[in-house]
């Protein structure tokens, strides 16, 4: 987490601090919860509304770094190596995983909403891998899926009563691979509740329900997942029911407070319940106790040999360690030139869906049935259209090798590396200018990969991403020309 | 040896298409272009049998440099399939029926009988009058004349009968031997019903008044509400507002038709015969798209069942799910989406006859668009159909299974139900249009096998 949070969040985790100077321990005293466990502390240099959105800043990092870490390790899975008798059973935890990382989005514009709700900026922001968290004293990490990473997983997501000869077990192998672990994820989210509520902190007209239109509503991002209760039916993959997507629009104290406890409720269930199979926990302990249980040569064999923390060629000469009570992780360049395209590719699809969605709430949703529409839905669509993407070219960089002149070595895995900077331009204009930038800079990219490897010319997905690409660019140009940005 | 032991009239099935063109419709392939995977199917102009209009017999195979649908001055130029006879010799080769094949058992191509019997019964469908079908039957015949389809039904005018068309018995040469007929459809008219005991008023939409609307019941007929007989939506048919909300029919008729063209020939004292199916249906307005459920689609399902089986291997699953999205792309193109889905257009409200009005006419659902309105930007959905089209063609599994709708849910009205896909659209039983349960369950199968692959691995058998 970057430090200039980092300094502040001793009114969350005061113990982070109490080995620290006397100046920053002061800070954490200011800021700890007071003796009923109850009343939060203002730290220093805030007021409570500022305090409230950079804590929802925190927690929008930790949903999007969730997410992707779990997008990495379910694109992992698969392949040619996957012993027949596995694969019903492989496809079904990835189908789960994936569902988990949406609900991870879900979580994440939720957040985003409530910033909106309060005036606050939207945040999409995070570190890059691999990275310390005073949330997650482990280092985030991108892994290919195994009984080591997804111990992580699950004790991430687990609750603070989960305990026994299982939870060590699991704890242990999870701080084996990832350094010591402690959940406080809740305490965050009790943290920003315990704001919430109290109206001496944020008066109700703090809460802005004029901004609906330009909040996220499930109508629009839900793309026919279920709202409620998880999906009976089987989706994609027989048995596995389809992920509940919550996406909350806020316009009030009461229901900034229930999106909230939604969604901390999906992700780190409060309370240890083995009935419950909608919590991310008891899902992911589910997938644990079944690949745990197979003999060690099968559970090398669910994913493909996917190296940890693929960056692009350009960082060759950074070697990041994680930092903070974390093991020791480092990335894995990607030294082939070919594949290192692909992750450039990666990364600017991925920069691209950032900048859909954070240009989405810039523009108001129709108030009527859709008498008036605006280039909103357009980018809603072009958000998802980078999903599909991402999840493309994922699928082509588990395929493809790391390292240069090394066919049968470790494949590369998809990159995500954050862009240098998500703002986007004051003026909606200029925010079209951005989005022509993005597209013309991914043609570049394709013809990059067609001169690096001929044979890419006949590749049916470069083919169609150029033809999409064209379209794009002419939309866009049709709006930049006035003829659709408002209408 | 040759001897002709069975009889098949190929394609079992041939869709002709209206048109009042002298010249039909040349031949013609649609196909994707392998620039631009995303864009509509190109059409491509293939070989096309010339038939001498005089003789009955083809005088060319030539391709057209160029595709025109019409005949320049505003008519439709006809899809006029032909239909050719196989024989199943008693070597146990299926082989086209020739004048060599002929000539081989001692037969010409005038011992080759044909009879074609069509009908459109569309009228009777509604009345329940049988004196409203309208029939036609050439008899037997050798020759290789144009058989006019005289569509003869009790309850016209005298002397009127309404030409649906007409068969040829192509007249077989030494370049083009194979024994076949050739059907052509009607001109794509639409006729009328006069009174014969009052003056009929004029009426520019119909080419000619056939229907005795003093005999029969068409001309004034409305469908009575409750009727279970009735067709889904009911009311489907050319009318004015009547009393009591009734829909009254203005005793339209159109000239499509189908049925049977029959075939038969005596071998060493063995009357052989076969049959093939013809119909005409109203002229393809995009002939480079494809529906999302077509004619094709039902009768893969009547043949391999409503799953996917053994027999399916992954990369047939995968080309049905890249077929679904590029057909579904193919349909947003040509959809008003935001008037389909309910949205309010410049000021209007329920602008259109949509499947929003219909959830709500039948069932007291609230009048609500099905998508988020700002989701239905027509340009938007395209691109975005594009873009998973574009995905699917990396090789990824198809990931959208789950938002298909099966065919046991086309009732569900929930917003989460009405959203699933194809969307606003119409099935045969008036509720939301599902895929076959095949083409759900194909692209199932792609999307739970296909992470198992890899690039280059082309040799993957069945599941």
């Amino acid at each position: 987490m970057r430090s200039r949070v980092h300094r502040h969040l001793a009114s969350v985790v005061p113990e982070l601090f109490a080995d620290l100077p006397p100046a920053m321990a002061t800070l954490s005293v200011a800021g700890a919860l007071d003796a009923e466990g109850e009343r939060p502390v203002l730290p220093p240099e805030f007021n409570w509304r500022d305090y409230t959105v950079m804590l929802l800043h925190v927690a929008a990092e930790i949903e999007h770094s969730l997410m992707v870490q779990y997008l990495f390790a379910a694109y992992s899975m698969g392949g040619p190596q996957v012993p027949e008798e596995l694969r019903d059973d492989v496809r079904r935890w990835q189908e789960i995983i994936l569902g988990i990382a949406k609900e991870e989005m879900g979580h994440l514009v939720t957040v985003q909403n409530l910033l909106t709700a309060l005036g606050g900026p939207m945040n999409l922001d995070r570190e890059d891998y691999p990275w310390g968290s005073d949330f997650y004293p482990f280092a985030f990490s991108l892994r290919p899926l195994s009984a080591r990473s997804l111990a992580t997983y699950v004790v991430a997501e687990s609750p603070e009563t989960w305990s026994g000869p299982e939870a060590e077990a699991i704890k242990e192998v999870a701080a084996d691979t990832a350094g010591q672990y402690v959940n406080r994820v809740g305490a965050l989210y009790g943290r920003i509740d315990s704001v919430l509520k109290n109206k001496d902190f944020l008066p109700d007209e703090l809460f802005h329900a004029e901004t609906l239109p330009y909040q996220a509503s499930w109508d629009e991002w839900g793309r026919g997942y279920t709202r409620g209760q998880r999906g009976q039916e089987a989706g994609n993959v027989p048995d596995v029911a389809s992920p509940q997507l919550l996406v909350f629009g806020v316009f009030s104290r009461d229901s900034a407070r229930k999106a909230l406890h939604e969604i901390g409720e999906q992700g780190e269930a409060p309370d240890v319940d083995e009935q419950d199979e909608t919590s991310h926990f008891n899902r992911f302990l589910g997938i644990y106790r079944a690949l745990a249980g197979l003999p060690p040569e099968q559970q090398a064999l669910v994913a493909r040999r996917v190296a940890e923390n693929p960056v692009t060629a350009h960082r060759l000469n950074e070697v990041e360690a994680a930092d903070r009570a974390a093991a020791e992780v480092t990335t894995s360049p990607i030294t082939d030139p070919f594949t290192a395209l692909w992750g450039h590719l990666f990364n600017l699809r991925y920069r691209m869906l950032l900048t859909d969605i954070a240009h989405a709430f810039r523009l108001a949703g129709p108030l009527d049935n859709g008498g008036v529409l605006t280039g909103r839905g357009a980018l809603v669509h072009r958000a998802f259209a980078e999903m599909y993407n991402l999840r493309a070219v994922a699928g082509r960089l588990v395929e493809l090798p790391l390292e240069r002149d090394v066919p049968d070595g470790l494949r590369a895995g998809p990159t995500f590396e954050m862009p240098y900077s998500l703002e986007l331009p004051h003026h909606d204009h200029d925010c079209w200018l951005l989005q022509r930038d993005l597209v013309q800079a991914s043609r570049l990219l394709v013809d990059q990969l067609v001169d690096t490897d001929p044979a890419s010319a006949r590749d049916p997905y470069l083919i169609a991403l150029r033809e999409s690409d064209q379209r794009a660019l002419e939309q866009i140009e049709h709006v930049l020309g006035r003829k659709g940005c408002t209408r | 040896m040759t001897t002709i032991r069975e009889l098949r009239v190929l394609p079992p099935l041939a869709i002709g298409r209206l048109g009042a063109a002298t010249e039909p419709m040349d031949n013609y392939t649609a196909e994707t272009d392998p620039d631009q995977p995303l864009a509509p199917r190109r059409l491509r102009p293939a070989p096309t049998l010339r038939v001498d209009p005089a003789t009955g017999a083809i005088t060319g195979a030539d391709t057209p440099e160029r595709l025109r649908f019409t005949d320049g001055h505003g008519k439709v130029r006809p899809v006029a399939p032909f239909l050719e006879v196989w024989a199943l010799t008693d070597d146990d080769v299926l082989r086209p029926l020739t004048v060599d094949l002929l000539e081989a058992n001692d037969l010409t191509p005038d011992d080759v009988q044909w009879r074609v019997r069509v009908g459109n019964h569309k009228i009777q469908r509604r009345t329940y009058d049988d004196d409203d079908r309208i029939d036609a039957d050439t008899e037997w015949f050798s020759d290789h004349t144009a058989h006019v389809l005289m569509g003869l039904c009790a309850n016209f005018l005298d002397d009127k009968f309404l030409p649906l068309g007409h068969a040829r018995y192509v007249k077989p040469t030494p370049e083009f031997p194979g024994i076949r007929l050739r059907f052509t459809p009607a001109g794509g008219h639409v006729y009328g019903s006069a009174y014969t005991d009052r003056p009929t008023d004029p009426d520019p939409n119909v080419v000619d008044f056939l229907y005795d609307a003093t005999r029969g019941k068409w001309r004034g007929h409305a469908d009575q509400p409750g009727d279970p007989r009735l067709t889904i939506p009911a009311q489907i048919y050319a009318g004015d507002d009547g009393p009591d909300g009734s829909w009254v029919s203005r005793g339209y008729l159109d000239d499509e038709c189908d049925g049977l063209v029959h075939v038969k020939l005596e071998v060493l004292g063995r009357e052989l015969s076969a049959f093939g199916r013809i119909g005409a249906g109203p002229p393809a307005y995009a002939p480079d798209s494809v529906p999302i459920r077509t004619v094709a689609d039902e009768l893969d399902q009547a043949l391999f069942g409503p799953r996917a089986t053994d027999r399916d291997g992954l990369e047939h699953a995968r080309a049905v799910a890249e077929e679904v999205l590029r057909r579904a792309t193919e349909t947003v193109r040509l959809m008003n989406t935001e008037v389909m889905n309910g949205n309010t257009v410049d000021g209007r409200v329920d602008a259109a006859s949509t499947m929003v009005r219909q959830d709500t006419a039948d069932t007291g659902r609230l009048y609500e668009p099905i998508m988020a309105p700002s989701l239905v930007d027509a340009g938007a959905v395209l691109a975005l159909h594009q873009h998973v089209l574009a995905a699917l063609r990396s090789g990824t599994a198809p990931w959208f299974a789950d938002v298909l709708r099966d065919h046991d849910e086309v009732g569900d009205l929930t917003a989460k139900g009405r959203r699933k896909m194809p969307a606003l659209m119409r099935g045969a039983d008036g509720r939301s249009l599902a895929l076959t349960r095949r083409q759900v369950d194909l692209v199932r199968l792609a999307a739970r096998q296909a992470i198992f692959r890899q690039a280059g691995d082309e040799t993957r058998g069945p599941r």
